[in-house]
């Protein structure tokens, strides 16, 4: 745990793309949200390991997430039916369904589809919050941090020679 | 230098976790099938059904599951259904497109209401207590007739003799005293003879002349009158004594019916009705009748109610989280699960029924055509002939389906009927034939059935009395013939069982129980006799003093009528014509 937080900052004190970083928290809360076992989320893992996302922001998203998903899954039970039962929609359901490629994807399953549109809807919020973090901090909060008596302390701490041991 | 934004060692481990994947699922397939397959079974039987092993081959694709066990929701104990296995060759080519579609399964050693030897099942949707099947009505423990003891009869019963005694003297009373009323205004011999002395005088003698004749008419008419107002009160008196003979009578038959209608009353007390001895039948046989029909209903029982809850999500019970899969199946499109042919070897003892199937599934809508099923055994070693097929189809409005069978020579030998503390009984040996059609329209079943056991032996101990005597009644029986009633929800099946036990046990049991009361009810009748002898002697001596005294008086009577007809007019006149004239 640690270890995931000395990387975690290290990624934000970094020169890593603030992008980059956004991204590795949408593709993981994406994984988190969503039901795992679904086809949809090899592709989120397939973009997370071939484009350069932070990983271990990407683990760290997928973890909170997951936790967020518990709380969350009755309403995207209630909104996938929603979306499911949609009239005007059926005609297009029914096609996707008679498809391998739609009962491979479970478009049908209710949390899936809640959970699914959900998450695209607020991955440009979310992306753009993180790069938001991740410029402030660089810009104000990580001088202002490192003035402080308590971060002198850890500073001085194992979990500092870990983070710098990380840094190289 | 900037790096690249594709990340290429990035494919390799996406690479190596799918086939990971891949090698884990392929590895663990068999475990992975077996825990999905009694995860979804067990969330469609609302228990839990456990599966000892599974296999797959890939080609042909088949699945092989051994020794599988639901749970009987609503009797953990035991498992709804069990099977040695099942084998099931599945089309790879509509897998592909999401649908199940069975070419050929094959399920052998299919049972019952079996004990589950592993304990207790788990049960993940109790079925509330009015679902719980009522078969019989009760148990022995509970059966409420009892034989009561005579003199507990005569206590509830309350003799009425002596109250009719009571009330037949008041009565008897009351017409004397109104009888002695009468008889006082009665005339006595002495006016009798007073009136005709008064009227000789008046009719005969000397006549003096047309102011004579007058003189007697006047006094003629009044003594008339007073033999007119004499007259009516024997008239009275007379009416009186019909009445009083009519009470009198009445009362006295009442009385001495007394005893006699008390002991028809303690009689009628040891008559035990059928709700008396609730539905014996029932208690006899309502256990083995619902094992019986749980393999006639098999189709209905365990088949429907699951593919009916497979076809609708809302009676499996959610589990929280888990969403639900609709379904967006065209009109014309194939059953997302199809079970082309079936074979079910059904073992009923040792023997073993084959069943089979076609088109098994739950959207017959689609397909068009119900799910239809036959099972044919002849000179096997439990009957000489069993012939059942039926038809199933799930419909929006919920199950149609209908069935028929019949059964002839099916030999019975030591089953056993009852083992409770109160009474055991078993059929020694039996013939049973059985024929009967159930139709099922909109979940409601409507079925009836007939098992008529001939060559019946019974063997059966009691251990109360009227177990014991129940006991009795059974060994005598020789046929029985039973009139099953099915209805209610496929869900909730009821069985009605009749028969004539009832009202053979009912008789049986009264004999016995006025035998051993006879004696007692003769020394009743006795003593209730002998008071009502006793009491009718001077009851009977009035009804002797109104019969005679009924004679005296129409005597009476007779003698003032004479009395009336006399005329002053005719024969004073012819006296004084023969004065006139000499003649």
């Amino acid at each position: 745990m640690l270890t995931l937080l000395a990387k975690l900052l290290k990624a934000l004190n970094s020169e890593t793309s603030p992008w980059a970083l956004a991204m590795a928290m949408v593709l993981g809360m994406i994984l988190g949200l969503t039901p795992l076992w679904r086809v949809h989320n090899l592709i989120i893992l397939l973009a997370a390991l071939i484009f350069r996302v932070n990983l271990t922001l990407f683990l760290i998203s997928f973890g909170v997430f997951s936790g967020l998903a518990y709380l969350l899954d009755p309403l995207f039970h209630e909104w996938g039916l929603a979306i499911l039962q949609a009239d005007s929609w059926q005609g297009i359901y029914e096609a996707i369904y008679a498809t391998a490629a739609g009962r491979v994807s479970q478009f049908y399953h209710t949390i899936t589809m809640g959970s699914l549109v959900f998450s695209l809807l607020i991955s440009p919020v979310i992306a753009a919050l993180t790069y938001f973090v991740v410029v402030n901090y660089r810009k104000h909060i990580q001088q202002t941090l490192l003035k402080l008596k308590i971060v002198q302390v850890i500073r001085g701490s194992r979990f500092w020679q870990l983070y710098m041991d990380l840094r190289g | 230098m900037k790096r690249s934004i594709i990340r290429w060692p990035g494919l390799a481990a996406f690479a190596a976790i799918v086939g990971l994947l891949v090698i884990v699922s392929w590895l663990f397939l068999d475990a992975i099938l077996k825990v999905t397959l009694e995860y979804g079974l067990g969330r469609l039987n609302g228990a839990e059904v456990t599966i000892q092993k599974v296999e797959h081959k890939w080609s042909p694709l088949t699945l092989t599951a051994y020794d599988v066990q639901a749970t009987d929701p609503a009797k953990p104990s035991h498992n709804q259904v069990q099977l040695e296995k099942f084998s099931a060759d599945v089309s790879a080519a509509e897998l592909l497109l999401g649908r199940i579609h069975i070419e050929q399964l094959d399920v052998v050693g299919v049972r019952v209401d079996q004990a589950r030897k592993q304990g207790e099942g788990e049960v993940y949707v109790a079925p509330s207590k009015e679902d719980i099947k009522e078969w019989a009505s009760g148990s022995w423990e509970q059966l409420k007739v009892s034989l009561p003891s005579t003199d507990e009869i005569v206590q509830q019963v309350g003799l009425q003799t002596e109250q009719i005694l009571t009330e037949a003297e008041t009565q008897i009373e009351q017409q004397r005293e109104q009888f002695e009323q009468a008889k006082a205004a009665l005339p006595t011999k002495e006016t009798l003879q007073q009136y005709q002395q008064q009227v000789k005088a008046i009719t005969e003698g000397k006549v003096e002349g047309l102011g004579d004749i007058a003189a007697r008419k006047e006094k003629l008419d009044n003594v008339k009158a007073a033999i007119r107002q004499d007259k009516e009160a024997i008239q009275k008196f007379r009416q009186q004594l019909s009445e009083s003979a009519d009470v009198v009578k009445t009362q006295i038959a009442r009385v001495k019916e007394a005893p006699e209608n008390d002991i028809n009353r303690i009689r009628n007390f040891f008559q035990l009705n059928e709700s008396g001895l609730q539905n014996i039948t029932g208690l006899l046989l309502g256990d083995k009748a619902r094992q019986w029909s749980e393999y006639l209903l098999l189709a209905y029982e365990q088949l429907a109610p699951m593919l009916a809850r497979s076809a609708n999500t809302e009676t499996v019970e959610k589990v929280r989280g888990e969403g639900e899969s609709l379904s967006f199946v065209e009109d014309d499109a194939p059953p997302e699960f199809w079970i082309k042919q079936a074979r079910t070897e059904v073992m009923i003892g040792d023997t073993a029924v084959n069943i089979d199937w076609q088109n098994i599934t739950h959207q017959h809508d689609l397909l068009g055509q119900p799910t239809t099923y036959q099972a044919r055994v002849d000179n096997g070693d439990l009957w000489q002939a069993f012939n059942l097929d039926g038809e199933l189809s799930l419909l929006p409005s919920g199950i149609d389906a209908k069935q028929q069978w019949q059964l002839k020579g099916a030999n019975v030998k030591n089953l056993g009927l009852s083992d409770s503390s109160e009474l055991t009984a078993a059929i020694t040996s039996a013939l049973i034939d059985s024929d009967g059609r159930v139709l099922v329209r909109g979940n409601q079943l409507d079925g009836e059935a007939i098992i008529r056991m001939l060559d019946l032996a019974v063997t059966a101990q009691g251990s109360s009395k009227i177990t014991n005597a129940i006991a009795q009644a059974l060994a005598q029986l020789k046929r029985l013939d039973i009139n099953t009633k099915v209805g209610g929800d496929i869900l909730n099946p009821k069985l009605n069982l009749n028969s004539d036990l009832d009202q053979q046990l009912g008789k049986l049991l009264s004999q016995t129980a006025m035998a051993e009361a006879q004696t007692k009810l003769d020394d009743i009748k006795s003593e209730l006799s002998g008071k009502v002898e006793n009491q009718l002697g001077p009851k009977n001596q009035l009804l002797e003093d109104i019969t005679q005294l009924n004679g005296q008086a129409e005597s009476f009577d007779q003698q003032l009528e004479e009395l009336l007809k006399a005329k002053i007019e005719d024969s004073l006149k012819d006296k004084l014509k023969d004065r006139l004239f000499g003649s």
